[in-house]
């Protein structure tokens, strides 16, 4: 533990949002009305697909994007009117950004030299930092001398090297190829680790947001799906957008009809038993479906992928595609019939119109 | 395309046949002028036939032992070196305030390259007239103090009237390419800028001057033999050399040496020692300009 | 962003128009001037309004001087040189870019040479050089000791003579003579993927048959920027037009514009009959950037590196 990672630990600063809305004409909300609080220390991951406003929400508590109504709070701060100067935020870029014509070392003292701090203590600081990332040997080079890992090495250390009390991250691992995507998430979790800044990480990636986070904000058309721990996201998904956006494959989702005693499948196979009357959205996860045992629900075998580890099978189940987990080496012909089971404790009910899941209806809420 | 080169087509004498037009063109009307310049600063031409006679160095001595040819050459030196620095520093500025979000940036950059379709002679005309001592723009000027301005007398005044032209002139091109370049910063470099606490103003010296060097560098480059080599029409038009050989540059002095005063061997010479002067300037710039400037993006 | 920029856009917009005022104002006072009357001219000056004259001075332009056929003679040079240049340039990139040529970079860098040395400064010896074409053929005759065989043959030695001076083709190919449309054309072709190569080979189709199927029509956008390009090069050429021709009729419009201004020590020229010219000589250059202006800005910024 250095300087560095003490400052960082005790700059750290909570983010509120408050109602804070987000458009570019009066038709069109790209961000209605959001109530968020980000944790001071934590990191958190805001998840979601393209277009969901996730990278516009990070932009307007960096201040690069102008807020259109509401209010964000950092460390007790209203901070969106001040420029990004005075927000106490670093960011982190998708393309990291960094400045082509400077060396390693001026990119990262750079923010140090703009803040007017006198030359000697912005050396110990870089150097600092340098050591921390292991770019100690680099500091002399150019950008274009760099590795794509190096690079992102950099564009952090330039992020963290004023003490932020917030980090921000846009998709900073997305131009990466996928074994270095992998090594620099297991760098990034343990500099969360050390530093403990306040993290705000947006990606597209599930995986990502699994690993790094303590609680993921799930986005969807600019709307808070769910925000919550990786654990409760997976195991408890609060709307059938997010049973569907997370898991590989994702959850399974069929739409079932009650008639006051059962769940019915649109071809009338009984699923559970239940009190419940009008429509539904079932949802179970490919791993939870038991398979093989003379299961009462009948499904047709469509095609195998073996992952090695375990196989997938697609099957027809009542005109839907179900997806089943297997253990690897589960021998099956192609194009037999299936018998399945849905436990009923890992079961989960979604309100058909709104999508909303029904927590203690049935099974697993 | 070296690494694709396995794409490329093979034929021998196709790629030959297409490129001889050209090729013919350039090696008749290019190399054998160039060839012919330097030839001939060693003999001594009587023009239009008559033959010539091997004059060894003694048409360089005559020239070098000119005054006239020195003070063309410190004319067009100093036109080269204030010409060239305010036809990219006014182009500059303006591309650097057009690279804003503002309301006058789209009316700039369309106004801005009309230039490029009025003729260096038509220019020359015009602000002949403009600047012209009793009619023109100053004129009034003239009125209240007597004889402050006459390009048609003072060199002074003739300089720097052909340097508003020149200037005037050279804003297209070298406008476009240097909001080119500002424009392909990209958005990400203005935010990390902003995130690291730099605001506008100071942004345009920390990161778009020197990302757009290779741009700034080229134009300078280009402004600087444009300078040199096709300031005639202007000269031609509005001055022709006066008063007193204040605007005489060097590619004038060459035109009346030549077609007027029928000293082809000395006029020559003297193309010969400008083309050397041009080439080691153009080399020079990108032995140690170009060096210290190329970085990837 | 969320930035206090106020400043520095009011700073911008204040260069923005004096950069706008420094283009337009001699622009408008051109035609201020053309407007008014020679009267006007010398009783009040320079006119910074428009007069009831614009008319009466064209017609003047139209019935006096010979500027309306020297027009078309820039007309015909400007489109000449554009569509030579084009084709020219185009046949060459791609001789140098398509093909495995050893001497490829070679030809490349003699061609792009061009553009150190422009025509203004080697104007003296291309004058020669265009008042006989074949010059260097009897040069090599003679050097080559082939016309001392031709002279004692045939009972005098061989000399040939072409002079295209004073002929449209004279004015056009020493400016076609230039590097930048190949290397604009080059720089083209790079862009492209090499896969679209191999694909054409695998297709089955020769370098002529691709040139003509893929090459040519993917280079419309480069065809066009350098057309307009070299078009308002032609037109606005002064110097060598002005040496290489010999009759006021093959003079070009801007010469002959230049040609307007009487040489005259103390007497005020007729400004406003000289600025109707110049508003009449721009005319369709300027129209030309209006209409393609997108082209023209392509232009120069493919022909920059």
């Amino acid at each position: 533990m250095n300087a560095i990672d003490t400052a960082i630990r005790a700059a750290a600063s909570s983010i509120a949002l408050k109602g804070v809305t987000k458009s570019y004409d009066a038709a069109h909300q790209v961000i209605p009305p959001m109530d968020a609080e980000f944790r001071a220390g934590e990191f958190t991951v805001v998840l979601g697909p393209s277009g969901c406003g996730k990278s516009t929400l990070l932009q307007m508590i960096a201040g690069l994007e102008r807020v259109s109504g509401g209010a964000i709070v950092i460390g007790g701060r209203e901070v969106q009117n001040l420029e990004p100067k005075h927000r106490g935020c670093a960011m982190v870029f998708q393309n990291y950004a960094l400045y082509p014509h400077m060396s390693v070392f001026d990119n990262v003292a750079y923010s140090l030299k703009v803040a007017g701090m006198p030359k000697p203590e912005r050396i110990e600081r870089v150097e600092a930092v340098a050591r921390m990332l292991g770019l100690s040997e680099l500091l002399a080079r150019r950008p274009s001398q760099l590795s794509g890992g190096q690079r992102q090495r950099v564009a952090i250390g330039r992020a963290i090297v004023r003490e932020p009390g917030v980090l921000l991250f846009d998709e900073p691992l997305s131009n990466l190829d996928a074994q270095l995507r992998h090594d620099m998430r297991l760098e990034l979790a343990d500099l969360h680790r050390r530093i403990g800044a306040t993290t705000a990480f947006v990606t597209h990636d599930q995986v990502e947001a699994m690993t790094l986070a303590d609680r993921i904000l799930i986005l969807n058309k600019g709307r808070i799906e769910q925000f919550d721990t990786p654990k409760a996201i997976y195991h408890r998904p609060a709307s059938v957008f997010v049973a569907k956006f997370i898991g590989s494959p994702p959850m399974n989702v069929l739409p079932v009809t009650g008639d006051g005693s059962v769940l019915r499948l649109a071809d009338g196979q009984v699923v559970v038993e239940a009190p419940l009357n009008g429509n539904f959205v079932l949802g179970i996860r490919p791993e939870d479906i038991v398979f093989g045992t003379g299961g009462p629900l009948k499904a047709r075998l469509r095609y195998r992928e073996d992952l090695g580890s375990h196989s997938v099978l697609a099957a027809d189940l009542a005109g839907e595609v179900v997806r089943v987990a297997t253990p690897f080496g589960v021998d099956i012909a192609e194009a037999t019939d299936l018998s399945l089971s849905f436990p009923q404790a890992r079961l989960h009910l979604f309100d058909a119109a709104t999508g909303r899941a029904l927590p203690g209806a049935i099974g697993a809420q | 395309m070296s690494a694709a080169s396995q794409a490329l087509f093979a034929n021998r004498w196709l790629p030959v046949l297409l490129v001889t037009p050209l090729a013919l063109l350039i090696v008749v009307f290019f190399y054998v002028p160039i060839i012919q310049a330097f030839y001939w600063s060693f003999f001594l031409e009587r023009p239009f036939g008559g033959g010539s006679i091997f004059v060894g160095w003694a048409n360089f001595a005559r020239v070098l032992a000119d005054p006239q040819f020195w003070q063309a050459g410190r004319r067009t030196l100093l036109f080269m070196v204030v010409g060239s620095s305010l036809a990219v520093l006014i182009p500059l500025i303006l591309a650097v305030a057009a690279d804003r979000a503002i309301a006058l940036s789209q009316p700039a950059r369309n106004v801005l390259v009309w230039p490029k379709g009025v003729a260096g002679a038509s220019i020359g005309v015009v602000f002949a007239f403009i600047f012209n001592p009793f009619v023109g723009i100053l004129a009034p000027l003239n009125h209240w103090f007597p004889g402050i301005w006459n390009p048609g007398i003072d060199g002074t005044d003739a300089f720097i009237t052909l340097i508003a032209a020149h200037v005037w002139g050279g804003i297209p091109f070298n406008f476009v390419i240097l909001l080119a370049g500002l424009q392909s910063i990209p958005r990400t470099m203005h935010q990390a800028a902003a995130m690291d606490g730099a605001g506008p103003w100071r942004r345009i010296f920390d990161v778009q001057l020197p990302l757009i060097m290779p741009q700034i560098f080229l134009t300078l480059v280009l402004e600087f033999t444009e300078s040199v080599t096709s300031a005639f029409a202007l000269v031609d038009t509005m001055t022709q050399g006066g008063p007193g050989g204040a605007t005489m540059l060097l590619v004038y002095k060459i035109y009346t040496d030549g077609f007027a005063g029928y000293d082809l061997s000395g006029a020559a010479t003297q193309t010969a020692i400008l083309m050397v002067f041009v080439i080691l300037l153009t080399s020079a710039q990108f032995a140690f300009l170009g060096r210290r400037i190329s970085y990837e993006r | 962003m969320v930035e206090n920029a106020h400043s520095l856009n009011i700073a911008a917009s204040l260069v923005l128009l004096l950069g706008i005022t420094y283009i337009l104002g001699p622009l408008y006072l051109t035609f201020a001037t053309a407007s008014q009357s020679y009267e006007y001219l010398l009783r009040s000056g320079l006119a910074w309004i428009p007069g009831d004259q614009l008319f009466n001075n064209i017609a003047r332009i139209f019935t006096e001087t010979r500027i309306p056929l020297q027009m078309l003679n820039s007309l015909l040079v400007a489109l000449s040189q554009a569509v030579a240049t084009c084709a020219l340039s185009f046949l060459a990139a791609y001789a140098i870019v398509g093909f495995r040529a050893r001497w490829a970079g070679v030809v490349f860098a003699l061609i792009l040479a061009t553009i150190m040395l422009p025509l203004d400064i080697r104007v003296i010896t291309t004058y020669q050089v265009a008042s006989n074409v074949l010059a260097p053929v009897n040069w090599l005759l003679d050097a080559t000791g082939l016309n001392g065989v031709i002279g004692e043959v045939f009972g005098a030695p061989l000399h040939l003579e072409w002079s295209v001076l004073n002929t449209h083709f004279g004015f056009i190919a020493p400016l076609v003579a230039h590097g930048t449309g190949t290397f604009l054309f080059c720089q083209f072709f790079r862009t492209l993927p090499a896969d679209l190569f191999k694909a054409a080979r695998m297709d089955g189709a020769g370098p002529v048959r691709f040139m003509f199927d893929i090459l040519l029509p993917l280079a419309r956008t480069p065809f066009a920027a350098l057309f307009v390009l070299t078009f308002l090069s032609g037109w606005t050429q002064y110097l060598w037009p002005l040496v290489a021709s010999s009759t006021p009729d093959m003079q070009t419009a801007v010469v002959g514009l230049a040609r307007l201004s009487p040489d005259t020590d103390g007497a005020v020229p007729d400004f406003p009959l000289i600025m109707a010219g110049a508003l009449i000589v721009s005319i369709i250059p300027l129209a030309m950037i209006a209409l393609l202006q997108r082209y023209l800005v392509r232009g120069l910024v493919l022909s920059e590196k």
